[in-house]
């Protein structure tokens, strides 16, 4: 897909990378605009990008993790967590609704810091710890609402203003308020990881961490940090997608961590550590969506994307391994 | 010397005992204080119905657990088998319900299905030497994807006991008049046995931990390390296909999507029971007595008043336990 | 002595940027124990390796057994009767004894493995060999040197013309050196030809027939073991044209002051009770053999690796190194002999790596200054010569001495004052090793002081201003410029032997 002659400048490869995903982004809304019954419209979009800003957030999330080597299959899970509870608390217990809106970024970021710490501090092998917590994560969310699900409130209904926070209605016309949120935070990833000491040892660190740390960084405190910046950004993942979609159900949500990380792994974000980009994690995440959107539009349910997922991500990660290969 | 070479086998035997008693026993500790535990605090708990259940959900679990084992042996992982033993049983039941395929087929293409994901996953770790978490993960993601495709999304209720085909129920649960017997049990040990020679006695399987202990020097030894890999794999995918069936024996019906979190009690079962997270350490009979421990949790936990709910977060934390354990078990040795 | 068995004739092999055989003769009798000596990477190890078809040669022929050869991989080799016992040991933990021996050629009895033959033929080959080690023990639980004698064993056990032992004694007790010494005898009255690479001095006489000496990738000589003197080997392996002037003498002041102490430090097996002062402005060269226990001292020091014991000062001031983030807090750099694996970033630029270890004098609040970055890049990329396209190449893409630069780069950007270089010239080309040696002086100029480990002679000579030589975990002497030699460095370096 995006397999290139042999250049010599690997930095080179990624931007190349992206306008080739960008490619395929537009081929693919092509492909099913001619395909699909009515894809070509405004509303579609719209719905597309309802899947685009939960998965974006969680996405952007584990393009931190990722950077550092590790790997987080708890975001799907801790994202259900955060919204149910926050919303059981909003809904049972009356609680104001942005203190639940802060809530659910702070469920986050406890389970980034619990997986952190274990990954950093004890050495668990990532993928393990975090395998766990999201098992703990949606024994958690079951407990607390003695297994109920939870439904936020509609846009109508008292304290569904954060709603608008997705799309907002503007006379006639929605306008992607969550687009515009997406595209700032996805701003300030890029600037986290490129322009700040957060993100160069992040890189660092996960290019080769021995090295970092003969160099005399704390390496531990770094690495904890990036599995608290997913945890966090899955937190407000959680809000996205009760926006979008109202009602969640524990036990749910271990789907989207392999979304999420396959939108990461096609932008061309190394499963190796040490190489990120978040614009082509941006773009990975839309073609998901558009995908996914797609997979409907033509009539088949949402099993058949779960299979195309996992090929992608199978390619992406060959074209990785044997890139890797080739260079070191 | 030819005293000492009497002596060999004895002395191997001994080491075995020393080697692989010292941890089984404790975890065989574990396992009846847990038991004992729950005996005490509820009095239904006592009963030989709630044993009989816990022996009945243990089957899928136990059958996992001793299929992951071979590819955590060779220092790997499979996630495939949670959903996939979900997808199996979907397309198996599909055949069998709603196509009228006899029941025995069914089963046939259960451990069929299972093996053929096996072998993907072996390609993909030994062949296009992708790490194992991920590649097992697109084949979780999509074992998941194909069970519900297949069973067009439908929840499949494979033959019910003393219907026509219901037969297959009674290989794990018979029914002697009154007497419930879990033969299923009996099944469990055979396998356990058979699978410990293959571990042990076997070159395969004395391949998979020869990969476990050092990819390199086992490389070097001139054996073909990728068909090493791709039977570790297979073998998890065609234990992950028995434990389709016994998922459809045990249960009424099979729901697409459900799965997920059934790998997590069989890597922790296998990890308690003392196979290394580094690969090379490992064993049959360990894993065994090690997903006795979940499955004790998970039968007990709602005697004592918790929600079923609950043994999610006590997996996970087992999960961590165990591997913290077995991660300074490795600093020892190391020093 | 027999017939020739192995004629090795014009082998030549390279690595990018490495000639590591260079028309190399080598040539074997049935029945002898035939040495290899020379320095570290003097290339004999390549030499087996090629012989034993680890390595494909570039050019040149294998004669053996009256055929031209040439193997495909160590399988073939040890199929046709050549086999090696490597140095780095080749074990697998997690089986027993017996089945690391037999592996890959198990017996079988159906589809069963027989455990209880293979025991049997191992405890028959141990008796043989007169070991006393138990089959069945688990291969982890023995010690180093009984698992060498395990991998010893089993090349023995594939029937071997030609067996090649490379430093087999490195890890061994005197008694098992001389049961090692025995099997040698016996494997010779077979018939079986021995190439015996090792460093030790004293085992020529006791063991072998001949010595080949090597130097730089090529062949020097054979000697006739009883007749040749230490001193006479040890002139072949080091007289090579000394291209660079040694120091005469040292360049410290008299008075300098004593920047670090170590005193009876004490880690793990390689470190034993080890002391030194370091002056400021010195040079301070650290030799021994591979495995002496310099780099592990070295690690000790800045708290990568446990210490068990021993007291470190700086500027006469006690302190408590637990980390390297302690060690780089306290001005100490270390620059490691694994390149790739210790020191590089791989998939970043020039001037991420150049900074890591001081990113916090280029914040701006949280943000990298990038400008600052740059521009103190670019400094040291002209300064250092370093040849990159630019400060945003990927390190990578660099030379292994412009890489090595890059990493020196690092530790001048964090200003320590104390440097600690682990074989800095090691794998690099003429012109960046002769920069790099003259950096090194401009550092100690400047009131830097350098540890230098190296396993080069002419290096060290030519760099320190005094010597310290390890042996075997201990300091085995101490040596000043003026009094150095290669000879006395040998000497010492060989010492306890």
């Amino acid at each position: 897909m995006f397999r290139i002659k042999q250049n010599p400048l690997l930095a080179k490869k990624l931007g190349f990378n992206r306008i080739v995903l960008l490619l395929v982004l537009i081929a693919m809304y092509c492909f099913f605009a001619i395909f699909a019954k009515n894809f070509v419209s405004y509303n579609r979009l719209l719905s597309a990008m309802n899947y685009a800003y939960f998965l974006g957030f969680l996405s952007l999330g584990v393009t931190f993790v990722i950077a550092t080597g590790g790997i987080d299959f708890s975001i799907g899970p801790v994202m259900f967590c955060a919204a149910i509870m926050s919303g059981y608390l909003l809904t049972h217990y009356h609680w104001p609704l942005w203190l639940c809106l802060i809530t659910s970024i702070l469920i986050g970021a406890m389970y980034g810091t619990l997986n952190g710490y274990l990954v950093a501090y004890k050495s668990v092998p990532s993928f393990i710890t975090s395998m766990a917590i999201m098992q703990m994560s949606k024994g958690v969310a079951s407990v607390f609402t003695k297994a109920q699900s939870v439904s936020w409130p509609q846009l109508a209904q008292e304290n569904g203003w954060y709603r608008n926070l997705i799309k907002t209605k503007v006379g006639n016309v929605y306008i992607p308020v969550g687009m515009i949120i997406l595209v700032v935070v996805a701003i300030i990833c890029a600037i986290i990881l490129n322009k700040t000491k957060i993100g160069r040892y992040l890189l660092a660190l996960g290019s080769n961490k021995e090295a970092v740390w003969l160099s005399g960084v704390n390496v531990k405190k770094w690495e904890m940090l990036a599995y608290i910046i997913c945890g966090t950004l899955a937190g407000i993942a959680a809000i996205f997608f009760v926006a979008a979609y109202t009602t969640v159900q524990p036990g749910y949500g271990d789907q989207y961590n392999n979304e999420a990380i396959a939108g990461c792994v096609m932008g061309g974000t190394s499963m190796g550590g040490g190489l990120a980009s978040i614009s082509g994690t941006f773009i990975g995440v839309m073609i998901i969506s558009i995908l996914q959107e797609g997979v409907l539009a033509i009539g088949l349910n949402k099993n058949y994307q779960l299979v195309i997922t996992g090929i992608i991500v199978i390619v992406a990660v060959y074209i990785d391994v044997i890139s890797r290969k080739r260079k070191y | 010397m030819s005293r000492q070479i009497q002596n060999t086998p004895v002395s191997s035997n001994k080491s075995i005992i020393r080697r692989l008693g010292g941890q089984n026993l404790v975890v065989f500790l574990i396992v009846a204080a847990l038991f004992a535990f729950f005996c005490i605090v509820s009095p239904n708990f006592r009963r030989y119905s709630t044993i009989l259940s816990i022996l009945d959900y243990s089957y899928y679990i136990t059958l996992i657990a001793i299929g992951v084992t071979f590819p955590l042996i060779t220092g790997g992982v499979d996630l495939s088998i949670g959903t996939g033993l979900i997808c199996y049983s979907l397309i198996g039941g599909y055949l069998v319900v709603y196509q009228g395929w006899p029941v025995w087929a069914g089963m046939i293409v259960c451990v069929l299905c299972g093996a053929l994901i096996g072998l993907l996953n072996g390609f993909l770790v030994g062949t296009m030497n992708l790490p194992p978490f991920l590649a097992t993960l697109c084949t979780m993601m999509m074992t998941r994807g194909l069970g519900s495709i297949c069973s067009t999304g439908l929840g499949i209720p494979w033959p019910t006991a003393g219907t026509e085909g219901g037969w297959f129920r009674t290989i794990f649960k018979l029914n002697i008049g009154d007497l419930k017997l879990p033969l299923g049990f009996l099944w469990i040990l055979l396998l356990v046995a058979l699978m410990s020679f293959i571990l042990n006695h076997t070159k395969i399987g004395r391949y998979i931990i020869a990969i476990g202990s050092n990819k390199e020097a086992t490389r070097l030894s001139g054996i073909n390390t990728k068909y090493v890999y791709i039977s570790a794999y297979v073998i998890s995918g065609i234990f992950a296909g028995l434990a389709a069936i016994a998922y459809s024996a045990i249960f009424a019906s099979v729901y697409p999507g459900t799965g997920a979190g059934f790998e997590l009690e069989g890597i922790g079962g296998a990890i308690i029971g003392g196979v290394s997270m580094t690969g090379g350490v490992g064993s049959v009979t360990g894993t065994l007595i090690g997903v006795f421990v979940i499955c004790i949790l998970k039968t007990g936990l709602p005697f004592i008043g918790l929600q079923a709910n609950w043994q999610q977060i006590i997996t996970g934390i087992v999960l961590i336990a165990a591997v913290l354990i077995d991660l300074s078990r490795n600093v020892k040795k190391g020093k | 002595m027999g017939d020739i068995i192995l004629t090795m004739k014009g082998i030549n092999k390279s690595f990018p940027g490495v000639r590591a055989l260079n028309n190399v003769d080598f040539e074997l009798y049935k029945g002898e124990v035939h040495a290899l000596m020379g320095e570290n990477g003097a290339g004999k190890s390549t030499l087996m390796k090629v012989l034993t078809g680890i390595y494909k040669k570039d050019s040149g022929t294998i004669t053996y057994d009256g055929k031209v050869v040439e193997f495909a991989n160590p399988r073939e080799a040890q199929q046709a009767g050549i086999v090696i016992v490597h140095q780095e040991l080749n074990m697998l933990g997690h089986l027993t004894v017996a089945q690391n021996i037999f592996i890959g050629r198990e017996f079988m009895k159906g589809i069963k493995i027989d455990d209880d033959r293979m025991n049997v033929e191992a405890a028959k080959l141990f008796n043989r060999l007169n070991i006393n080690i138990d089959p069945t023990e688990k291969m982890s639980n023995l010690t180093v040197g009984k698992q060498q004698m395990c991998e010893i064993a089993k090349a023995i056990s594939h029937d071997a013309k030609i067996i090649v032992f490379d430093e087999p004694t490195a890890a061994l007790t005197e008694s098992e050196v001389n049961e090692l010494f025995e099997i040698i005898r016996d494997l010779k009255k077979k018939d079986i030809g021995i190439v015996y690479i090792t460093h030790r001095m004293d085992e020529i006489k006791l063991i072998t027939d001949r010595v080949s000496v090597m130097r730089d990738g090529a062949y020097v000589g054979t000697l006739i073991s009883k007749d040749s003197t230490k001193n006479d080997i040890i002139s072949m392996m080091v007289g090579r044209v000394i291209y660079e002037e040694p120091k005469t003498e040292s360049k410290v002041p008299k008075d300098a002051p004593v920047v670090l102490k170590v005193e009876n430090l004490n880690a793990g097996k390689s470190v034993k009770d080890v002391s030194f002062e370091l002056y400021k402005g010195e040079i301070l060269g650290f030799s021994g053999l591979m495995g002496a226990g310099r780099t592990e001292t070295a690690k000790a020091i800045i708290g990568a690796d446990p210490k068990e014991s021993g007291d470190i000062y700086i500027n006469g001031k006690k302190v408590e190194i637990k980390s390297p983030e302690d060690a780089v807090k306290y001005g100490i750099g270390y620059l490691s002999e694994d390149r790739k694996r210790y020191g590089l970033m791989l998939q970043r630029n020039v001037a991420e790596n150049s900074t890591i270890a001081n990113l916090e004098n280029f914040l701006n609040g949280i943000f990298i200054d990038t400008k600052k970055e740059n521009k103190e890049t670019e400094k040291y990329v002209e300064s250092l010569a370093i040849k990159t396209p630019g400060i945003d190449q990927l390190i990578v893409n660099l030379s292994g001495g412009n890489q090595q630069k890059v990493i020196l780069t690092k530790w001048l950007v964090r200003n320590c004052d104390i440097l600690i270089f682990d074989e800095p010239t090691r794998g690099i080309d003429v012109g960046a090793k002769s920069d790099i040696y003259k950096l090194m002086n401009e550092l100690v100029k400047a009131g830097k002081s350098i540890i230098m480990i190296s396993s080069e002679l002419p290096e060290i000579l030519r760099m320190s201003d005094r010597i310290i030589v390890m042996c075997e975990g201990r300091k085995s002497g101490e040596l000043r410029i003026e009094e150095a030699s290669q000879e006395k460095i040998m000497h010492l370096a060989t010492m306890g032997n």
